[in-house]
């Protein structure tokens, strides 16, 4: 298939969290970054050319990634590009995602042979057949192709992009940032454009200093009868992160059997870096429940209802329970830990006790010890 | 095409049968039979030998070879396939004189690939075995060789003296320099057993290969002729005392005592290190294990994608298996991809790789601690019926 990709990998406003990293580079449900979601998406469907489009903090990310081996993308031909503000003439960072795609014009223009291309967010996780996406976008002759999730607006949350759609599946109504009622659909960012199409509406859009995909581009244009715009619906579960409390939620979420069936293994596997640590010692006298674990922990102690990374160490006595636990992260004897999203490398003291709310979990920051 | 000098390569031999792990290599080579929740045996020297700075190791393969080359590929795993680096499998072939056909043994399976070893020009080369689980630092043993000025040196380790009599025993002067070499003595005279681990200098092995081949009366074995051949003829040959854990996992017994040593807080073979001595293997990309809130977990290894819903005791559990609701599994090793149904029970078992314990099924049995433990082992793709009993001791 002639498609190329591009991942936006989104800046952070999960305060502490995405402080020194983007969203794409995230830590999510144990052993992933976010972005592992959106690559494996794209190697599944066999994608060889992707750009990831990076603002700002992207050393993790690009540490993560390095060449692209864990998802077949370390090429001689095309592979994985960074497309950092480095390549950047007129502003000094960007403004909207079309600002970034005009710099990157030459991935854009570069392989005559990609003919698609798909457009794909770091914040917004799924396993999606993106081949089934392709397809109906070539059938629908339209310019642009947004994947879409119905039943999750519900007039609070606020969405990059909602669609109402009538009983045909025509879009009726369009908005962005908008906390859409609960006959919309929210948009995934992902897109499905013919890359020479996009390469045309970039140029047009920035000449006319307009730099926001989805409020000039796809709604201005929809709006003006100037494009055409498909939705797809997407059947499968579909993790929105906006927020730490979507954050958190969305790691617990995994608890449940159908989410983490569908999230990874639904239509093919996701891939991350390989860590190669050693098989998970549960201890003589641990107490696991309803728990997702990396490798390499070391479990003595109490834990329930918890995303354990790879290589963390719950020592003897303490209880864990509805926590999000990141790698390298040391808990130690005695303490008592409750809502809490440790980040990685924390060291949690003996007898420590943090307790915070199931909308307000304790954020513990990278490296810090409490 | 280009090939860069070597100071060391390494030769691993990786095609025998390994006859006593009986169902378990049935479809598959010993080195690539599954150990510690993740890994395969292989994976032990490969990681060794990358730990130890040696990024070309010709990999010679015969018995059921499909699995263990695909496991091996090009090496990717542990970090073999760069530009002058490899992880090369080296099957018999046909050649155009009558010196070709099957591996008639070790030191023949190394003649038959002197052109690849030639490529490397290589000053030193390491003999290593598919079949023993340890973490060694070859680049150690190798600067003693060079120390020496030895044609070739032997790791040895210390073994009790009624065990003596099934390994090759190396006689030693007090200087470490090798003077007898007896392959399964009666009465051995030391407890120097050799761990089937050479360093050679390449020159010296190369016309002992070329020598030996030329003897129709040689097994072309390296415990058997080319060990006792140079020592015959003089070579200095030092012996290098090893210490630390190792296995010679060949049999049932041995295989099911590996695994149980990785476990514990302070276990036996501690697999968990540094970036410098890790283990590394071929990553399946599972997600992370599920434990649920019925479970029961002590003592235990479980890899990854395992989803686990009932008891488990002592065990290592490997990757992408499921224990279901009321199950019990105790002082068992449960390769990957094992499903055990809901209110079976599993103990002292080996279940092979992809098997199913149905429904209620039992597999093996309780033991008191003296008494000698009886395996059961599941092969490949087997399946006890639902409701059906393995017992002790029994392969399916």
């Amino acid at each position: 298939m002639n498609v190329m990709g591009i991942i936006f990998a989104n800046d952070g406003s999960l305060g502490s969290l995405t402080a020194q990293r983007t969203m794409a580079s995230l830590p999510f449900g144990g052993r992933y970054r976010q972005v592992d979601f959106a690559l494996s998406n794209l190697a599944a469907i066999g994608v060889r050319h992707v750009g990831i489009v990076t603002r700002h903090h992207y050393q993790s990310l690009v540490n993560h990634i390095g060449s692209g081996e864990e998802w077949g993308m370390e090429l001689e031909e095309g592979g994985l590009e960074f497309l950092t503000p480095y390549a950047m003439s007129k502003t000094d960072t960007y403004r909207g995602k079309l600002e970034s795609l005009h710099a990157a014009m030459g991935f854009l223009e570069y392989g005559a042979e990609d003919e698609h291309l798909v457009m794909i967010d770091s914040s917004v996780l799924s396993n999606i057949d993106l081949s089934d996406v392709i397809a109906k976008h070539i059938a629908s002759g339209k310019d642009v192709t947004v994947v879409t999730k119905a039943g999750v607006c519900n007039g609070k949350q606020q969405f990059d992009l909602a669609m109402k759609l009538d009983k045909n599946g025509n879009i009726s109504d369009m908005a962005v940032d908008y906390a859409a009622p609960a006959d919309y659909v929210a948009s995934m960012d992902i897109y499905v454009v013919s890359k020479k199409w996009l390469a045309q509406q970039v140029k047009e859009h920035i000449a006319h200093n307009l730099y926001h995909m989805d409020r000039d581009l796809v709604l201005g244009q929809w709006q003006k009868g100037a494009i055409t715009v498909n939705p797809y619906v997407f059947p499968g579960e579909v993790l929105f992160t906006e927020s730490v409390d979507d954050y958190f939620a969305n790691n617990l979420s995994l608890l449940d059997k159908k989410m983490r069936h569908d999230l990874f293994g639904y239509n093919h596997p996701v891939y991350t870096k390989v860590r190669d640590r050693v098989p998970t010692y549960y201890g003589e006298s641990c107490v696991v429940e309803n728990c997702l674990v990396a490798d390499g922990c070391m479990l003595d102690g109490n834990v329930k209802n918890s995303i354990l990374f790879r290589q963390v160490s719950i020592c003897a006595g303490a209880e864990v329970e509805n926590c999000v636990i990141m790698n390298d992260t040391v808990v130690g004897e005695n303490s008592e830990l409750k809502y809490v999203i440790l980040d990685k490398d924390v060291t949690v003291r003996p007898g420590a006790r943090l307790i915070g709310t199931p909308h307000n979990p304790i954020v513990v920051k990278r490296g810090d010890t409490v | 095409m280009y090939f860069q000098k070597k100071r060391c390569i390494a030769m691993l031999l990786a095609g025998g049968q390994g006859s006593r792990l009986k169902v378990l290599t049935e479809k598959t080579a010993k080195p690539a039979v599954p150990f510690g929740g993740k890994y395969r045996i292989i994976d032990f020297p490969l990681s060794n030998c990358v730990n130890s700075g040696i990024d070309t190791v010709g990999i010679l393969t015969q018995y059921q070879p499909l699995e263990l080359n695909e496991y091996i590929g090009n090496g990717q795993p542990w970090g073999l396939n760069k530009t002058h680096s490899c992880a090369q499998v080296l099957p018999p072939y046909e050649r155009h004189d009558k010196k070709s056909g099957w591996y008639k043994g070790t030191a023949n399976a190394i003649y038959q690939n002197i052109d690849f070893i030639e490529r490397f020009d290589p000053d030193y080369v390491v003999i290593l075995s598919g079949d023993h689980i340890y973490k060694m630092d070859y680049a150690a043993m190798v600067a003693y060789h060079e120390e020496n000025n030895a044609s070739c040196t032997i790791a040895v380790r210390d073994v009790p003296l009624k065990e003596a009599s099934r390994f090759g025993i190396l006689n030693t002067n007090p200087d470490g320099t090798i003077y007898e070499f007896e392959e399964k003595p009666k009465k051995p005279k030391s407890t120097n057993a050799s761990m089937g681990i050479y360093v050679f200098n390449w020159d010296v092995l190369r016309q002992a290969l070329i020598a030996d081949e030329d003897d129709d009366t040689s097994s072309n074995d390296f415990g058997k002729n080319i060990i006792p051949n140079l020592l015959n003829a003089g070579h200095k040959m030092m012996a290098y005392t090893f210490d630390g854990y190792w296995k010679d996992v060949g049999t049932i017994d041995s295989l099911w005592e590996a695994n149980m040593e990785l476990l514990g807080k302070d276990p036996e073979f501690n697999i968990r290190g540094d970036e410098r001595s890790k283990i590394c293997a071929r990553n399946n990309a599972l997600p992370s294990s599920y434990i649920d809130a019925q479970a029961s977990i002590s003592g235990s290894f479980i890899a990854e994608g395992s989803e686990i819903y009932g008891t488990v005791r002592h065990s290592v559990i490997s990757i992408g298996c499921s224990v279901g609701e009321g199950a019990l599994v105790e002082d068992s090793v449960v390769m990957p991809g094992v499903v055990i149904e809901s209110g079976a029970i599993v103990r002292h078992a080996i279940l092979g790789e992809n098997s199913k314990v149905c429904r209620n099924a039992v597999v093996g049995g309780a033991f008191a601690p003296n008494e000698k433990k009886q395996i059961s082992v599941t092969s490949k793709g087997a399946v006890v019926e639902a409701g059906t009993a393995l017992l002790p001791g029994e392969m399916l």
